[in-house]
């Protein structure tokens, strides 16, 4: 109750300062988009019927401030992707939902103010920032969490979880910048509920249930104090001799909580913990004739796995390996197809501390390797467009393809038919979903 | 006759000369201290040539004629004195102009300054009309305090064509001050002369004083480089000392290598001193490479000789440095041919003098340290006898490695196990590095040789930004007779070349005789600015002569005209000084002067700086990829035939050929050009980097028959010694080359990057990929390599033991060699030349020169619409503005919905040479994504403009077609709009170019009037009718004429797209950050 009542409250600024914008002299630039997709298992069960308004206010309040206000109404007739009955809270005290029921939902995406002050550009309110350099794959991008609703298969942009954020940015000569961010969202990552179409099952993910041990208990421990659990991110951008580079630290929470399991007599207490780390990263890209490199290098000080449960460093070390973590993404773009283009990226983790008896307790290997390529073409002034993205995961041998096919009937309305493929084992993170293949339908309106 | 074999004879030989060595080791430290002292002595005499005329040799036809010039007009390369000064009335205040008075004046007195060459305001007359015909008269004539006076000097100065932009800034802002000089050879310290002089120069607070000029860059280039080169090269001694020392943890390697590196270096410069060649700006290179080699030389040397002596403490020291001596001289003599090879490749292939001194003196000081490290070393070291550290000692004992030897064990172990992806790894950078040869641009620019904060750099800048331009370029006229430039023909013909000139591109100005001839006119008919123009009478030229010369100073004319009218001088100005930016006016220009102005009544000579700049830059590309072949080549020779074997000589190549390539790559990468400094790359990097690959299959001979033939152990045993060892000789060379990196000299920071690069990679190379391949083809010239004592055993059983050598296998290292020099310098040379008729560079420049606005704001709504009528519309915000280097290009989404936030971002560069940047912001990925903008052919987000359309806003590019004028046609359109023009053809320069915009052909509607383009048709690749453009709606905003429809219709499609801008405006403010990533994420 008392989130939904400060969510009431926020929402309820946003509406009244757009309505003093409206009446003073104040510019205003509505829009719309309204969009609806079908998707079929392949089972031929609906899998959902979902319609989502996503309203859009820009008001310019004054020549150097600006407010821009998102909205989003979902209505799914189906049930199979709800949430309501969430075994725990991923949100901070001033995120979420305003109203979520099974079939509905609503929520303020976005609401942040623009201005400059002093040489810098600010953006105050709660909103997306994007890190990095890589596709489908993420590094750097972890400043928002993500919501796992459907997985990794609704568009990031709708996934992400907005969070209310301080976001300046210094520009350093013409081409250079430095950006500061202070999050004050204490919100994490929202696995999709159990029962649900894309329950996490992993091993890799969430603790496995062991035949003849009982659950004793479940403990969250999530931070929440606005300013002590805040987050911190600076990231210098260089353009030098045609290359883009990015210099960034994230001092942060990690996203998804660690799963503490303490073993004793034949139940097990779960302790879950969410845990800081020191991210540090640089991204380079550049275009080569008709090559892009992009690249994108991260060092997590923290990286947290569960172990297996049959071994000794499990019981010792309440079920969770800590490792440092290297990885990185190289992308090489191909853009010699005429209005088309061929992408390519090998990402990479290594685990740094791994020649101890955790290490080799972990479920993960050590180094994990998915290879990406990603093709698009244009055609007819781009009124078609054909997209297909594969992922490989070499460690485990699984895979997801997403094959889509698109045409502006108008110059405001899309539509689009798409399937959505998983291959693998149960075990493995993309093979989890194996039995969740899909073919999608769906029409997006402009308005 | 004698029947022992040579090969046990040598080793005979080795042992009784190293027997020889150290039984009189004083007498021979002493005999070559002596020689090296009898060099030494030499040395004073040794003078410097840093100028850039040093580059060609002294017949050159460019050169001889620049001279003639020089002699007949007494035009140099001149210092140049900008006075700039910001306030209102800019420099033509009372202070500023007696400020100019006293410098001019003060000039005269330095002895190296033509008194009578000075050119400023001071100097200078005014031509006007008067009652008794023409006035000539200085413009300082009545320069009083009043600041009225000064207003006089402007208004007159102003009225006289000739002084504007070439000497007076049109902003009034600065003034300029050019002093000829009498020797250019002096000019280092008449340049010193010139700033003391402006130290004490009486300026007030308002006025800048800057000094630059090709005499200043001359002067001080020189001593900049040498400064620097002496700052550097000790440090780089120091830090390979200190590598040395903390390699045998002992100071007495550390002090010889030292002298050996002394030996090499002085004798060097001591014998280019006795045989008079001069210090050249690229001779401070020499130092640099010498040291990086001796150094490698007395390491392997005494690494032999400490691992001897940490194994055998209590034997003879003196039998220990025979033994070295034994093992070593073998591979040390191979790496020194094979570097000389290198070196002689540079000096065959090089056609300026500076580079073939360059590879000689190097090969010779190559060798010079040869031999002292083979007589000299070994000596000194049987007098020191110096004992291996004790902690060598103890690993020896316990048959233990150091870290160092561990790494490279470790290195050796990664490389084998992996070998095939060892070899893939490499085979992707040599294909990343054929394909960057083809990107690679040759430029120079000697401005860029000085850090962007020297005094002169910024004077440059400033010069070039308020005036004509610091470059200058002469075209000598040469009449057929005595008083043939009286002729208005010949007159005229020279004032349609002067035009032409004006047009051509970084041109910015051009004085001649016909100026002065303009203004007489003038002013002798009333003063009237319409007869402002060339008089039409032989006998009334030859009078305007006579009165200009009774009523001043009659050698006024003498830096234009020779005393018997018969020479003359057109004096151009560029603003821009690098080969590139001046490459395509020197072309055009000559073409011009060869089709249309040479008869038989006169004919016209470029010379001048920027021309011989031109004509020493011209053919460095090609010079670089033959001297590669060559040194190549004499590489590969000299290996076969010390190896016995052609497949080792081409193994012994390839870590090279792979570091070579890397350089490409990395210079295309870094953007570095292929330019003097760094074309000298290649040779260094033969020369230093073979040496690795040498000892690497050296040493695996002889450890594969340690070890019985195993091909695994011999490879692993190669690591801990001989890997150890050239590891320190491979971070003593780049280190020492890593230090040149920190250069204030900017091509000499470019050569230690790239030196640094291609050694690293050789080594690297030499240690995994060279071992990989050995692994993989188990090659017979290591497998059926014998040792010398085993050769001389076979030998005397009559026991043929050299391998056959494969005929096949050494056409096909040829045929390799042969293919990489000729991939690259073909690649390379696919870039165009141009072929545009003279009208047509004339229509184009006029096209290019409309104003189309510093910056503009404006609205563009784009209509596309499909062959069945189906219309799409999208509402965009676009701004545009110029920069220094480029042109940023913004453009934001705004409606529909669907669209919106979409962002798009291109930096267009002036230097077509350098690929455009492009980013584009997508809202549903929220990242700024780069995009490659090398597709300039492919169409601009659905519409039917390809980028490149997009990016040339209606200007023409002379880069890429050759364009002739075919005819004048009306053009009207459904608006009613018609429009005179005159029609251009365009054909891309070459089938790549076409490939890339995606015509065979266009022609182009240039109305006669404004000179902006209103029509064009595109045709495909296989000359079918592809697309047609229309401009219309053409009226002016703030003053610039602006197309406010462009409509495209694409017929192959049916497909049609409008643009139509609204909302045009020049004047208002367009910030900087909007052309920011940040700015497309905003969408503002």
């Amino acid at each position: 109750m008392k989130r939904k009542n400060i969510h009431s409250f926020v929402f309820l600024g946003g509406l009244l300062s757009t309505l003093f914008s409206l009446t003073s002299t104040a510019n205003v630039e509505i829009s719309s988009t309204l969009q609806t997709e079908i998707g079929i298992t392949d089972k031929s069960t609906l899998q959902k019927v979902e319609s989502v308004w996503q309203p859009e206010f820009n008001i310019s309040i004054s020549d150097s401030l600006d407010m821009t206000f998102i909205g989003r109404l979902r209505f799914d007739t189906q049930k199979n992707l709800g949430y309501k009955g969430d075994s725990f809270d991923a949100y901070g005290t001033l995120n979420g939902p305003v109203y979520e029921a099974n079939n509905t939902d609503f929520e303020i995406r976005e609401l942040y103010f623009d201005t400059q002050m002093a040489d810098v550009f600010w953006r105050l309110g709660k909103q997306q920032v994007v890190w990095g350099q890589a596709d489908g794959l993420k590094i750097l991008d972890v400043i928002n969490p993500q919501n796992y609703r459907e997985f990794i298969l609704d568009d990031f942009d709708d996934s992400r979880i907005p969070l209310w954020m301080m976001n300046a940015e210094i520009p350093i000569g013409d081409d250079d910048s430095l950006q500061l961010l202070w999050i004050l969202d204490q919100s994490y990552h929202r696995f999709a509920n159990n029962g649900s179409d894309y329950q996490v099952t992993s091993p890799l993910l969430v603790p496995q249930p062991v035949a003849g041990i009982d659950i004793a208990s479940f403990k969250l421990d999530k931070p929440n104090n606005i300013f002590k659990d805040s987050d911190l991110g600076l990231r210098y951008s260089k353009f030098y001799n045609g290359w883009d580079l990015t210099f960034n630290y994230l001092y942060h929470y990690l996203d998804s909580p660690v799963y503490y399991q303490q073993l004793s007599n034949n139940s097990v207490a779960i302790d879950a913990k969410y845990k800081r780390s020191h991210l540090f990263g640089l991204t380079a890209s550049k275009a080569f004739d008709n090559w892009t490199v992009r690249s994108e290098i991260g060092y997590s000080t923290q990286s947290y796995h569960l172990l297996d449960n049959d071994s000794q460093a499990f019981i010792d070390y309440e079920g969770i390996g800590n490792s440092k973590d290297l990885s990185s993404v190289i992308g090489l773009d191909w853009q010699g197809l005429e209005d088309g283009m061929l992408s390519f990226q090998w990402f990479q983790s290594r685990l740094l501390d791994y020649d101890t008896d955790i290490g080799r307790a972990m479920i993960r290997p050590r180094n994990n390797q998915i290879y990406s390529a990603l093709y698009q073409q244009n055609f007819a002034n781009e009124t078609w467009k054909l997209e297909a993205l594969a992922m490989y995961g070499v460690d485990q041998n699984d895979s997801s393809i997403q094959v889509e096919l698109s045409h502006m009937l108008e110059s405001n309305l899309k539509i689009w038919v798409g399937a959505d493929l998983f291959k693998g084992n149960k075990q493995s993170l993309f093979g989890q979903f194996n039995d969740t293949d899909r073919l999608v339908l769906g029409f997006e309106w402009g308005l | 006759m004698n029947n022992s074999n040579p090969t046990s004879d040598s080793i005979s030989r080795a042992n009784s000369i190293a027997r020889g060595i150290v039984t009189y080791p004083k007498t021979i430290v002493v005999i070559s201290l002596m020689i090296m002292a009898a060099l030494l002595s030499a040395l004073p005499t040794l003078y410097k040539d840093t100028r850039s005329d040093a580059f060609l040799a002294n017949d050159n036809p460019a050169l001889v004629y620049k001279n003639k010039v020089k002699a007949q007009f007494g035009l140099s390369d001149p210092i140049v004195i900008a006075i700039v000064n910001k306030s209102e009335n800019g420099v033509f205040n009372p202070d500023s102009l007696a400020l100019v008075a006293w410098l001019s004046e003060q000039l005269t007195y330095l002895d190296n300054i033509n008194s009578d060459r000075i050119t400023s305001l001071a100097t200078e007359n005014n031509i006007s009309g008067s009652e008794e015909g023409m006035e000539v008269i200085p413009f300082f004539e009545e320069l009083s305090n009043e600041q009225a006076s000064a207003d006089l000097i402007w208004q007159q100065v102003s009225d006289f064509p000739l002084y504007m932009g070439s000497i007076v800034a049109d902003n009034k802002q600065s003034t300029l001050i050019v002093a000829e000089l009498l020797d250019e050879n002096e000019v280092e310290s008449t340049y010193q002369q010139v700033l003391k002089l402006i130290a004490q120069a009486p300026k007030l607070p308002g006025d800048e004083i800057h000094v630059a000029g090709e005499g200043a860059v001359s002067g001080y280039l020189g001593s900049y480089i040498d400064a620097d080169a002496q700052k550097l090269n000790p440090i780089a001694g120091l830090v390979i000392t200190l590598i040395i020392l903390f390699a045998f943890r002992r100071f007495s390697p550390a002090l010889l290598a030292n002298v050996i590196i002394a030996a090499s270096v002085l004798m060097t410069l001591g014998v280019m001193a006795l045989v008079g060649v001069p210090f050249f700006v690229i001779t401070n290179a020499l130092p640099v490479i010498l040291i990086g080699i001796s150094v490698a030389d007395s390491m392997h040397i005494f690494s032999h000789y400490f691992d001897l002596q940490a194994r055998r403490p209590l034997d003879d020291k003196k039998q220990l440095i025979v033994e070295t001596l034994v093992e070593m001289w073998r591979p040390i003599t191979l790496t020194t041919l094979t570097t000389v090879a290198g070196f002689i490749g540079l000096y065959l292939a090089a056609y300026m003098p500076p580079f073939k001194y360059f590879g000689l003196f190097t090969a010779l000081g190559v060798a010079i340290a040869w031999i002292y490290s083979l007589i000299f070393l070994p000596a000194a070291v049987a007098i020191i006898k110096p004992s291996a550290s004790k902690s060598m000692v103890r690993r020896a004992k316990q048959r233990k490695h150091d870290k160092f030897a561990e790494l490279m064990v470790k290195l050796g172990h990664v490389s084998l196990k992996h070998h095939k992806k060892v070899i893939s790894f490499f085979g992707i950078i040599m294909l990343a590095g054929l394909f960057a040869a083809s990107n690679l641009t040759v430029d120079e620019d000697r401005i860029e040789t000085f850090h962007s904060k020297e005094a002169l750099y910024k004077a440059d800048k400033t010069i070039n930004h308020y005036l004509d331009g610091t470059n200058n370029l002469d075209i000598v006229i040469e009449a057929n007779e005595t008083e043939g430039l009286f002729e208005p023909g010949i007159l005229n013909k020279i004032q349609a070349l002067q035009n032409f000139v004006l047009t051509l591109p970084n041109v910015k100005g051009a004085t001649s005789i016909v100026d002065y001839l303009k203004q007489m006119n003038r002013s002798l008919s009333g003063g009237d600015k319409s007869e402002y123009q060339l008089p039409n009478d032989k006998a009334l030229i030859a009078q305007y002569f006579l009165i200009y010369s009774a009523s001043s100073d009659p050698t006024d004319f003498e830096n234009v005209i020779d005393y018997d009218y018969r020479v003359t001088n057109i004096r151009v100005q560029f603003n821009k000084g690098s080969y590139q930016d001046t490459r395509i006016a020197i072309e055009t220009l000559q073409r011009y002067i060869t089709e249309e102005f040479n008869d038989s009544n006169s004919n016209a000579t470029l010379s001048g700086r920027v021309n011989l700049n031109y004509h020493w830059i011209k053919d460095l590309g090609e010079s670089h990829f033959v001297g590669l072949a060559i040194s190549l080549m004499l590489v590969w020779i000299v290996s076969a035939l010390l190896f016995r074997s052609f497949s080792a000589a081409s193994f012994a190549l390839i870590p090279v050929i792979s570091s070579i390539l890397l350089v490409y790559a990395a210079m295309v990468l870094f953007n570095i050009k292929l330019g003097v400094g760094t074309s000298m790359f290649a040779s260094v990097a033969i020369g230093l980097g073979v040496d690795f690959a040498i000892h690497t299959i050296d040493r695996l001979r002889v450890t594969f028959k340690l070890n019985a033939g195993d091909w695994d152990k011999a490879l692993a045993e190669l690591y801990p010694l001989t890997g150890r060892t050239l590891f320190f000789n491979y971070i003593a060379i780049a280190l020492g080359f890593g230090v040149l990196i920190s250069s204030q000299v900017v091509p000499l920071a470019n050569f230690g990057t790239i030196v640094f690069i291609s050694v690293s990679t050789s080594f690297f190379a030499s240690m995994s990929l060279l071992p990989a391949l050995i692994k993989l083809t188990k090659p017979a010239f290591i497998s059926d390599y014998y040792t010398p004592s085993e050769q001389s055993i076979m030998n005397s059983q009559n026991i043929n033991t050299h391998p056959k050598a494969s005929y096949s296998r050494a056409l096909r290292s040829l045929a390799l060699i042969f293919f990489i020099a000729s991939a690259s310098y073909f690649a390379f040379n696919q870039q165009a030349q141009a072929a545009s008729s003279k009208e047509g560079i004339e229509i184009v420049n006029k096209v290019n020169n409309v104003d189309d606005g510093q910056q503009v704001t404006r609205k563009l709504t784009m209509t596309m619409i499909d062959k069945r009528g189906k219309t799409r519309v999208r509402e965009t915000q676009a701004y545009r503005k110029y920069y220094d280097q480029e042109k940023r290009t913004v453009l934001f989404y705004k409606k529909p919905t669907n669209v919106k936030g979409t962002a798009f971002l291109t930096f267009d560069y002036k230097d077509t040479a350098k690929d455009d940047d492009q980013w584009l912001y997508l809202p549903a990925m929220r990242k700024v994504r780069r995009i490659s903008a090398s597709d300039r052919g492919d169409y601009f987000l659905g519409t039917d403009f390809t980028y490149e359309d997009i990016m040339l806003e209606g200007k023409l590019e002379l880069t890429d077609y050759d364009f002739s004028v075919l005819r004048n046609e009306k053009v009207s359109f459904e608006s009613g709009e018609s429009f005179d023009s005159v029609v251009l053809q365009g054909i891309p320069k070459n089938t790549g170019i076409a490939k890339d915009l995606g015509y065979s052909r266009t022609l182009i509607w240039v109305d006669t009037t404004t000179w902006v383009v209103v029509r064009a048709d595109y045709w495909d690749l296989k000359n079918k009718p592809l697309k047609s453009l229309a401009m219309t709606d053409i009226r002016t905003v703030d003053n610039i004429i602006t197309r406010h429809i462009l409509t495209i219709n694409n017929h192959k499609t049916g497909h049609k797209t409008i643009f139509k801008f609204s909302d045009v405006n020049y004047t208002s403010k367009v910030k900087n950050s909007l052309f920011s990533k940040r700015a497309l994420k905003q969408g503002r």
